[in-house]
């Protein structure tokens, strides 16, 4: 399991590595004095300098985290912590693809049902009850009243939903 | 008195049938996004911000700020009657709300809650009436160096106050900032750190980003924990809000310490009703003649920290409505949709919004009036919201934050967006980052980049013209000593350690 250090340190990297990106845009826009004041590229450089200052700080001083005490060896995410995240997350991450393909009314009505059926055992007819329930008045309240069009993935030309 | 003839007119506004409907709809929403644990007031109000595009502006506002009411409210059921913090200001109300319930005190923690947090709300929205007009027309003098030292300022306090690591909170600043600066640039039009992509030449919308960082962020915090509500029942009865009135005549100055303390802090950008809260139920126990008490289910611990939270809650505001400058993270999504609804924030609104202003200012103590109202008669429904079973409640969260990204846009990509947020959140939770001034600089960046850009043009690009201006100069002064403070505050804890440590020797000696 990957220690809180080491997540310090990457994320340390990372920010540091987003300041890079900023840096190198920011010199390509012009990061000074020009014809009407200060460039496109003037913002950005600053920050990005800031940005990349703070994240040296703060990768030195998680290299520095004491080796022999408890910031080295405390974990991140213990393994028992790990599982219900990632089951929280993973069926989420899987269900935005699905948006595109078969539109959001479908979509919410199949990853409720999972969700309820896989994480909570509930019995099938509350399964069929709520996840038909709640696409169902989203759509009127959405379309209907407050006039915002959701994504129909596929079937949009068919169905209204 | 002027500001007494705007307030009658403002009420006008406010009590037109749609608005108090709207009013009481948004306190409803907003108390059962407190009782939710997982849905903060940030991300709630960011969800339903959509909702809002077809309503007039004024009704709008009245919407967003009683959502925030309401949450202010509803946090607290959860945390006296579950343990479990509903919204994290509502923390430190679980400290003794939690065992004033458990010794079958329920109703008197919970109206020790709302009855105090509701005087205070009040006390709060009449400062608020009085404050507003005046620190205005002090604004509408502000020239660009003036508004680019305010917005530093804003950014100061994260670091001086908020208590975190300073590199942490200045680098979550930045990469708010740099995400704000991707699309056009505001004065020269030219498409910037885009990378070729059209999407993003509109740029990163703020709505999204709190959403998931606050919404989905929390989510996944919480999934660790594996939420079970274990409640104790609570109803309040009449007896209770007497014997709460009661108390808080004892308790008097608990109360307006708490309530002037969390003005202010609301009242300071950035840092809103969390830290103000927190500090409140510090200093009521450092003062308290019974501090090992607290903490045992003192009805002074519940009476501090609500009472910090609401006047915190509707101080955020007025720099918001004044300055255009959000006093907290929620105020800071309630200012994306001033800009979403076409208005300029700050303190030309005075002049040119009037109705907007002052109906919005009237709606602040209707809707506080109709929160104490709801809570009180209605905490076994609210309550309620935590039976719905843990698979049922978290994944109905993820859709409704998902069509909130989706509706800014329409483009399935802030979708996409939610889940790298929500996973950015959650990880910098983890590890100690603040959220608030990367949300914060999300919404302020255009602003302040105008304001630094317009400035340096005016000077000819030197440095010493905010030092020219008296109120820049000054602003500016009290920004270094407050990103300072971190760095000064060890340094005067250890001078005043070995001073004491002396004067104990020398008092030993003698």
């Amino acid at each position: 399991m990957r220690t809180l250090k080491k997540a310090e340190i990457i994320c340390a990297v990372a920010l540091l590595a987003v300041a890079g990106v900023g840096f190198v845009e920011a010199i390509r826009l012009g990061s000074g004095w020009g014809p009407s004041g200060p460039q496109a590229g003037f913002f950005p450089f600053w920050l990005s300098v800031i940005l990349g200052l703070c994240s040296v700080m703060i990768l030195v001083k998680a290299i520095r985290m004491d080796p022999g005490l408890k910031g080295d060896k405390k974990p991140f995410v213990t393994k028992t912590q790990l599982k219900p995240v990632l089951a929280v997350f993973l069926p989420m991450a899987a269900a935005v693809p699905l948006i595109e393909v078969i539109g959001f009314y479908l979509m919410s009505a199949l990853y409720l049902a999972f969700f309820m059926r896989w994480m909570g055992r509930h019995s099938w007819p509350a399964v069929f009850a709520i996840s038909l329930l709640f696409p169902v008045a989203t759509f009127l309240i959405l379309e209907r009243w407050f006039l915002i069009p959701m994504p129909k993935g596929m079937f949009g030309e068919y169905l209204p939903f | 008195m002027e500001a007494l003839a705007n307030l009658i007119h403002g009420f006008n506004i406010a009590i037109s049938p749609f608005n108090l409907m709207i009013a009481a709809f948004g306190i409803f929403l907003g108390v059962i996004i407190g009782v939710i644990p997982g849905l903060g007031g940030t991300s709630g109000v960011a969800i339903l911000l959509p909702l809002t595009f077809t309503m007039p502006t004024t009704s709008a506002i009245v919407f967003l700020s009683c959502i925030y009411w309401g949450a202010l409210f509803g946090g607290a059921i959860t945390s006296i009657l579950f343990n479990i913090p509903g919204e994290p200001w509502s923390v430190a109300t679980m400290f003794d709300g939690y065992p004033m319930a458990k010794q079958g005190k329920a109703g008197q923690a919970l109206a020790c809650a709302f009855v105090p947090g509701f005087f205070s709300a009040l006390l709060s929205v009449i400062l608020f009436t009085f404050f507003a007009p005046p620190l205005a027309k002090l604004a509408l003098r502000f020239g660009p160096a003036e508004n680019f030292a305010v917005l530093t300022l804003a950014f100061s306090t994260f670091t001086g106050l908020g208590g975190g690591s300073p590199a942490k909170t200045i680098a979550s600043a930045c990469v708010g900032f740099l995400l704000a600066s991707v699309g056009l640039d505001i004065v020269t039009g030219r498409p910037r750190l885009n990378f070729g992509s059209i999407t993003l030449l509109s740029g990163f919308s703020f709505i999204t980003a709190s959403i998931g960082l606050f919404g989905i962020g929390e989510i996944l915090l919480a999934a660790e924990e594996a939420l079970e509500f274990k409640g104790v029942q609570g109803k309040i009865g009449l007896k209770d809000v007497w014997v709460t009135i009661r108390t808080l005549g004892r308790n008097f100055v608990t109360w307006i310490i708490g309530t002037i303390l969390g003005f202010w802090i609301g009242v300071m950008p950035g840092t809103g009703a969390t830290p103000a809260s927190f500090m409140s139920y510090g200093i009521a126990k450092q003062y308290s003649k019974h501090p090992e008490k607290f903490g045992t289910g003192v009805p002074e611990g519940v009476i501090a920290t609500e009472s910090a939270a609401h006047a915190a809650g509707i101080g955020a505001l007025l720099p918001l409505i004044t300055l255009g400058i959000p006093g907290s993270p929620t105020a800071a999504v309630i200012l994306g949709g001033l800009y979403i609804w076409g208005l300029q924030p700050g303190p030309m609104l005075f002049i040119e919004q009037k109705d907007f202003v002052w109906g919005f200012i009237a709606s602040m103590y209707i809707g506080n009036v109709m929160g104490v109202l709801f809570c009180l008669c209605m905490v076994p429904v609210f309550a309620a919201i935590l039976k719905v079973p843990y698979a049922i409640l978290t994944p109905l969260i993820v859709l409704l934050s998902s069509i909130g990204a989706y509706a800014v846009k329409n483009t399935t990509l802030d979708i996409w967006l939610l889940l790298l947020y929500g996973l950015i959140g959650y990880i910098f939770k983890k590890l100690k980052y603040p959220l608030a001034p990367l949300v914060i600089a999300l919404v302020l960046g255009d602003m302040t980049e105008e304001a630094l850009r317009q400035s340096l043009i005016l000077s000819g690009g030197s440095l010493t013209f905010f030092l020219q201006r008296p109120i820049a100069a000054g602003f500016l002064l009290l920004t270094i000593f407050l990103f300072l403070l971190p760095t000064i505050r060890p340094l005067a804890a250890r001078v005043g350690r070995t001073f004491r440590a002396e004067e104990a020797k020398k008092a030993g000696e003698g």
